[in-house]
């Protein structure tokens, strides 16, 4: 009887772990998958402003990178939006490139936004006039046509809908704009979470999410199209940084606002479990002086909005000189 | 009784950015519940520390109809 009633809870408990997560707006319920809490996301990001640390070299590195890209174009742009991820870093580290006059800040949480504008009057020798806003990147606040660059240094890998925030984020900028994206690909962290599934697969008798699915590099491509930009360029860089232990890799993790925020996942982690991956992780992957590596894979994405002015493929049956005439041109 | 006048200052800048997240149309300034308003569908998002704060999820829906019309005498220059 007892083992009946203990089915039945069972049952009734897993239904409920699939419920979506708590949606904005009611009348706003969307019909697609919810895979991160945004709520706890945010709560995150408030934790992570508190814990920031301005010499996180990775961070930096690919917000420098990311800024760099502006210098490839002869293009400036006046008006810039910055959406969460590490917007901290590239605010440090704009430095003049693009030609930046009007720098909007947002990011979902408040915190996070409050730093960067206490930040503000370090910095303010860049005459760099900037603003600050708190909105979700999936339902952007901007007015369509009115921004000349979007830059998202690692933020948009924690929306459900990413296509979706692309198109918005495209909408938002002016024809010939730019959108520039770093997010976390497939190989991030994939030491971790080989020493996670081992760890849970020896103490849990079974495996929950620990890190949350992100972009390959091949659908990256995709995403831009389906998102309607031009000239899309898509480029990967694989940093492996290198920490004393696994706490200190989730620590790190902690600081940048990068902790798990699945719906799916699993609120507690047993103290057994927790040990045993990172004794996992120190057997499997440490190197001879004893440091753990972790891999974060950073996909770069450029998109721009369309422009007259672009290049593109010209018509079929439009062309005016054939392959012949070339051969000949080159004496073949 | 000495109420201490919170001045709601957008800049320019944003002002001509800012519009709804939900129906992206623009937004109302009201100073006496220091929010920005969005008339399309009916919510006021709070103003926080001189940042206006556009998650939906912080968006409350005004009430009665009545409560519109006394806002509307606030607008911002």
């Amino acid at each position: 009887m007892s083992r009946l009633n203990g089915n039945l809870l069972r049952n009734f408990m897993r239904r409920r772990s699939f419920c979506t997560a708590e949606n904005v707006d009611g009348d706003l319920q969307s019909s697609k998958v919810q895979i991160f809490d945004r709520h706890l996301k945010r709560k995150q990001r408030d934790r992570a402003a508190w814990l920031i640390n301005r010499k996180d070299s990775l961070v930096n590195t690919v917000a420098d990178n990311l800024l760099d890209r502006l210098e490839d174009v002869k293009k400036t742009f006046p008006t810039t939006l910055c959406l969460g991820g590490s917007m901290e870093a590239i605010r440090r580290s704009v430095r003049g490139r693009g030609g930046i006059e009007k720098l909007i800040m947002m990011d979902s949480s408040h915190d996070m936004v409050k730093l960067c504008k206490d930040a503000e009057k370090d910095l303010s020798s860049d005459n760099i006039e900037t603003s600050f806003l708190v909105g979700d990147e999936e339902f952007l606040p901007i007015k369509p046509s009115s921004v000349d660059l979007v830059i998202s240094c690692l933020g948009l890998h924690w929306t459900n809908d990413l296509p979706g925030a692309m198109i918005q984020s495209r909408l938002a900028l002016k024809p010939d704009g730019l959108f520039l994206a770093a997010i976390f690909g497939g190989e991030t962290l994939k030491e971790l979470r080989i020493a996670c599934t081992i760890a849970h697969m020896e103490r849990e008798g079974g495996v929950s999410p620990r890190i949350s699915p992100l972009a390959q590099v091949r659908d990256a491509g995709n995403l831009l199209t389906r998102a309607g930009f031009t000239l899309p360029g898509v480029d990967v860089d694989e940093y492996q940084v290198r920490y004393n232990s696994a706490l200190e890799l989730i620590e790190h993790l902690r600081a940048m606002g990068e902790t798990n925020a699945l719906v799916n996942r699993v609120k507690f982690l047993k103290r057994d479990t927790a040990l045993a991956t990172a004794a996992v992780y120190e057997s499997m992957f440490a190197a001879e002086d004893g440091t753990i590596p972790a891999t974060f894979q950073v996909i770069y994405m450029t998109g721009w909005r369309e422009h007259e002015s672009q290049q593109r493929a010209k018509r079929r049956g439009s062309a005016t000189v054939s392959f012949k005439d070339i051969q000949k041109e080159f004496g073949g | 009784m000495v109420r201490a006048s919170i001045v709601v200052e957008i800049s320019r800048t944003l002002s001509e950015i800012l519009v709804c997240p939900l129906s992206k149309q623009p937004l109302r300034v009201c100073e006496k519940s220091n929010s920005l308003i969005s008339d399309a569908i009916g919510v006021s998002f709070p103003i926080i520390d001189g940042i206006p704060c556009l998650v939906p999820k912080d968006g409350k829906i005004i009430e009665t109809p009545t409560d519109d019309d006394s806002l509307d005498t606030k607008q911002c220059a």
